[in-house]
């Protein structure tokens, strides 16, 4: 009954979108070209997936080629014996890149949303590396693109305070000749253990005056995010950091990618496998941005970034569109 | 168990349930303000020392001792803070505060603890500090590759409070709340007295008035009715006493009207026996002294004949004659000593005196008479000495003696005298007679009465005999058994007590002495109304050779005196007309004659009242019929001993 009823409904539905209307209609996961693989049923990943099904589907791509899916239904279908076999996997998220990485897919696997530290953990643990089989679109903001907005928003500093954590010392060697080239003087510290966070970040503020934050979950978390922006906001050092979230709980200012951002770099990737091309051999670092602002942190810091200006200076700067 | 009174029960079944219910009342809500002051008292501790955790957050994660310092100086501030200390992630103490003799040292944790020490009455509280986490709520944290680390924690506050305030507070109020409980206790007391009081007033009232009903008071309850309020609890029941009181009180009244009528006739009933006896005593007595005049003429006129020559034959004659008049006056004699007796105008004279003259006297006396009958009278002689009235024991043994030969036929009458172990002697009159039935033994000693003589022989005595020796004994005090049996004989004792001889005393009994007959040429002056017996006795008086001058009445006696007469003895009637009587006359002609004339009365009458006149007087009073054996040794006595000062009362005869 229910199947003679969807039945119907989908005759009227093609009816209505006039002819030649089958190519429109959402292929089954077996004969989809692109399967969106979520991490979880969170927003951001529903709006993700829905971006990135528009954007292909205005680009010429039929919708039926485009499937959706969740890690858990995923797991189950890779266990049933009959995996999907999709022209490309898009990963939304650490969980759904983990599980493609194990999986071994023979369709290449674009994975997206994921910052850097959980993607090259997740290539450490499966003994990968970054290849046209697997790539990534990190959420991490190129280190050049923070230093420029730590270099616009607060002109007069000199002295740029970072606190290394194990997951994001790998970065020190670059982040050091950008900060050379730019003339601002690196103070750095590297925190092994939870402990001497507060003891590194005291020794850290005292010789900066603006605190990058560079995301390492060793370093910046829920539980410590609260009194590394006390111990600035004390000792009135701007902290700029990765994450709109990080605004939102008191840093001045914040340069990240939005869903739908990532979501249309993704869908570009696709479109460029879907039409041959492979996947980069490396991982992508995001090409939009936004900036956000705290201004009641920032009227309390005496300063007064404008987030859309700022956002546009250094578009310009990065030769954007 | 010790019986309560119904007061205290009231009181206590009113109090055990208030203090009972106070009491538990009263712990019940202590006990549960205890623990609300405790449970508030712990979380207060507990929400100090989480504030003080989460204030020392950022002091422990930068560091800052200072601001630490500050903060555990603050916390001392709050209320029964003793000791607070901050530890830093590694135990080590960043600042602490408070006396430092209460401090603890506890182990991190990262889980709340807390804890007493009973001996110092401090709670301590341990609270760990860990940082204050901010969802973020960005892709970078909840990556789901990477294990979740636990937050580090930054250390750790204790506080130590003290108990001392609360338990401050926790006595205050045990002593607030005892004193509400005694108050109010004091206050159930003093309303269950006072409502108890409501109860058992009226119980009481009814218990005295039930008490007095029972005593017969029953206007008591009208008394009460008055002031039985409306509100009294008990009025019913007072009201149901009234009732039965008033019932009572009727029966009672109607009982007492049935008495009373009862008793009134009784008291007629007595009345008219007593008239009746009375009037049979007054006709006894009327009888008695009407036939003394005649019986007191014929017994002189019979001695005066006898005294006179005559045949032997007419001498038989008057000795028969002489006996039955002698019989005649026995009776009057004995009619008069119970009147005597029961007019208790015998005086009793006790003194000690010897039995032997008083037996001697009795075998004298009464050995002719048992001669008459062929009896053999024995008296044993004695020489016992007894304390009683000689003359009135000597009548008993008389009476005793003449009634058993009296009533003995053949064998003899043995009278001894025995002294006995407890000082008492006993006298007993032994007879071989006819004996009394035991049926009969209580009534011998009425008046008149005789075993088996149905006929009243007169020779078998009167029958006032026992009468008058038991009279007698019960006068004197002397117990008297009599032991008999019928055809064997009787047997009477007599208990007296004894006393020690005196072998110099004089003889006590009246006793007719041989005295020289010197009566001849003696002048007598005789009163006398009644003309029979006045020429009797004088002619009695002349045939014993004596002077006499005789009056009818008063005014003759005084007209004697003026005619020259000086009487030697007076001897009068003391009946007599002319508003005198015998001694309001004697004492006239004595007061005439200056002289204290020797004088007796006669009379007829039988009158305790006479007897006693006379007595005081002083005057020998001789009852009619007077025998002349009598009259002659008196007269002798009177002339005599001038003037003789006997005690008449003794003279039975």
């Amino acid at each position: 009954m229910a199947i003679v009823l969807r039945s119907v409904l989908l005759a009227l539905a093609c009816a209505l979108l006039g002819g030649g209307a089958w190519a429109q209609v959402p292929a089954p996961d077996g004969v989809a070209r692109v399967l969106i693989v979520s991490s979880d049923t969170a927003v951001v990943y529903t709006q993700t997936a829905e971006a990135l099904t528009d954007y292909l589907v205005h680009q010429g791509i039929p919708r039926s080629d485009i499937a959706q899916s969740l890690v858990s239904e995923m797991t189950m279908r890779l266990k049933s014996g009959q995996p999907p076999r999709p022209g490309i996997f898009v990963a939304l998220g650490s969980e759904a890149t983990q599980l493609l990485a194990a999986a071994g897919t023979q369709a290449p696997v674009l994975s997206a949303l994921i910052p850097r530290s959980s993607f090259e953990h997740i290539l450490r643990s499966h003994g990968k590396v970054v290849s046209a089989r697997l790539s990534a679109i990190y959420l991490d903001q190129p280190l050049a693109r923070q230093l420029a907005l730590v270099h616009l928003a607060f002109p007069q500093a000199k002295r740029l305070g970072v606190l290394w954590g194990a997951e994001s010392s790998d970065r020190a060697a670059g982040l050091r000749a950008l900060v050379v080239a730019s003339g601002l003087e690196l103070q750095e510290t590297r925190v092994t253990q939870p402990q001497d966070l507060p003891l590194a970040l005291a020794q850290v503020l005292g010789g900066s005056d603006v605190l990058l934050a560079l995301a390492d979950p060793a370093i910046f978390n829920s539980a410590t995010i609260q009194n590394i922006l006390m111990s600035s906001f004390r000792a009135r050092i701007p902290l700029v950091a990765f994450s709109p979230a990080y605004v939102r709980a008191g840093a001045v200012l914040a340069v990240y990618t939005t869903p739908v951002q990532a979501a249309h770099q993704a869908a570009e990737v696709t479109l460029g496998v879907l039409r041959g091309k492979p996947l980069p051999e490396q991982a992508l670092e995001p090409n939009d941005f936004e900036v956000g602002v705290n201004a009641q942190v920032a009227r309390a810091l005496d300063v007064s970034p404008d987030a859309q200006a700022l956002r546009s200076i250094l578009r310009r700067l990065e030769r954007l569109p | 168990m010790k019986m309560l009174n119904i007061r205290t029960r009231l009181l206590l079944a009113a109090l055990l349930p208030l203090i009972l219910i106070s009491s538990l009342l009263g712990a019940v809500f202590l006990l549960a303000r205890f623990g609300d002051m405790q449970a508030a008292y712990d979380q207060r501790n507990r929400a100090v020392v989480r504030q003080a955790a989460v204030a020392s957050e950022y002091g422990l994660f930068s560091g800052n001792r200072l601001q630490l310092q500050a903060l555990v100086t603050g916390a001392m501030q709050e209320m029964d803070v003793r000791w607070v200390a901050i530890l830093n992630g590694r135990g080590e103490v960043l600042a602490s505060a408070g006396q430092s003799d209460q401090a603890f040292s506890l182990p991190m944790s990262t889980l709340e603890m807390q804890g007493f020490a009973s001996d110092r009455r401090l709670d301590w509280l341990s609270q760990p500090v860990l940082p204050s986490t901010i969802q973020l709520d960005d892709l970078f944290e909840s990556n789901g590759v990477e294990a979740t680390q636990h937050p580090p924690q930054l250390g750790q506050v204790v506080m130590v409070f003290s108990r001392q305030s609360i338990d401050k507070r926790k006595h205050d109020m045990l002593l607030s709340g005892g004193a509400i409980g005694a108050l109010s206790l004091l206050f159930g007391m003093v309303l269950a007295v006072v409502l108890s009081r409501g109860v058992i007033r009226p119980i009481t009232r009814i218990t005295q008035l039930v008490e007095r009903i029972g005593r017969g008071d029953f206007a008591a309850v009208d008394k009460l009715r008055d002031q039985v309020a409306a509100n009294d609890p008990l009025q019913e029941l007072q009201s149901h006493i009234h009732l039965m009181a008033n019932r009572l009180s009727q029966a009672h009244g109607e009982l007492e009207q049935q008495v009373d009528l009862a008793t009134h006739a009784l008291r007629e009933k007595k009345e008219e026996a007593e008239q009746a006896n009375l009037a049979k005593s007054r006709f006894l007595a009327a009888a008695s002294h009407d036939l003394r005049q005649p019986t007191h003429a014929l017994g002189m006129f019979v001695s005066r004949l006898a005294q006179l020559p005559h045949d032997r034959q007419t001498g038989e004659l008057i000795h028969n004659l002489d006996a039955s008049v002698r019989a005649m006056q026995n009776l009057l004699d004995g009619l008069l000593d119970i009147s005597r007796l029961e007019a208790r105008a015998v005086q009793v004279n006790r003194r000690p005196f010897a039995l032997a003259a008083l037996f001697d006297q009795l075998q004298q006396d009464l050995s002719a008479q048992a001669a008459e009958k062929g009896l053999r009278l024995r008296v044993r002689s004695t020489q016992l000495w007894v304390m009683s009235d000689a003359t009135l024991i000597y009548r008993v043994l008389l009476n005793l003696v003449g009634n058993a030969l009296r009533y003995t036929d053949q064998g003899g009458v043995l009278v001894v005298a025995r002294q006995r172990s407890s000082g008492q002697v006993e006298l007993q009159v032994w007879d071989s007679g006819i004996g009394i039935a035991p049926e009969h033994q209580q009534a011998v000693f009425t008046e008149f009465y005789q075993v088996g003589n149905a006929a009243r022989d007169r020779t078998k005595g009167l029958g006032l005999g026992l009468n008058i020796v038991q009279r007698t004994v019960k006068l004197l005090d002397h117990p008297l058994v009599m032991v008999s049996r019928p055809g064997k004989g009787t047997r009477f004792t007599l208990s007296l007590p004894g006393a020690v001889g005196k072998h110099e005393s004089v003889e006590e009994l009246p006793k007719e002495k041989p005295v020289p007959d010197d009566l001849r040429g003696r002048c007598a002056l005789v009163v006398e109304d009644d003309a029979l017996a006045r020429s009797a006795l004088v002619g009695l008086l002349v045939s014993w050779g004596m002077r006499v001058a005789q009056a009818r009445g008063p005014a003759d006696a005084l007209a004697c005196l003026t005619q020259g007469v000086v009487p030697d003895v007076i001897v009068s009637d003391y009946r007599l007309q002319e508003g005198y009587n015998g001694l309001q006359l004697v004492q006239r002609l004595q007061q005439q004659l200056d002289h204290a004339t020797p004088a007796c009365l006669m009379s007829g009458d039988t009158d305790p009242g006479v007897i006693q006149a006379a007595q005081t007087a002083g005057l020998t009073l001789l009852h009619k019929p007077v025998r002349p054996a009598k009259l002659r040794s008196l007269l002798r006595h009177l002339l005599m001993e001038q003037p003789p000062q006997r005690a008449t009362g003794a003279d039975l005869s």
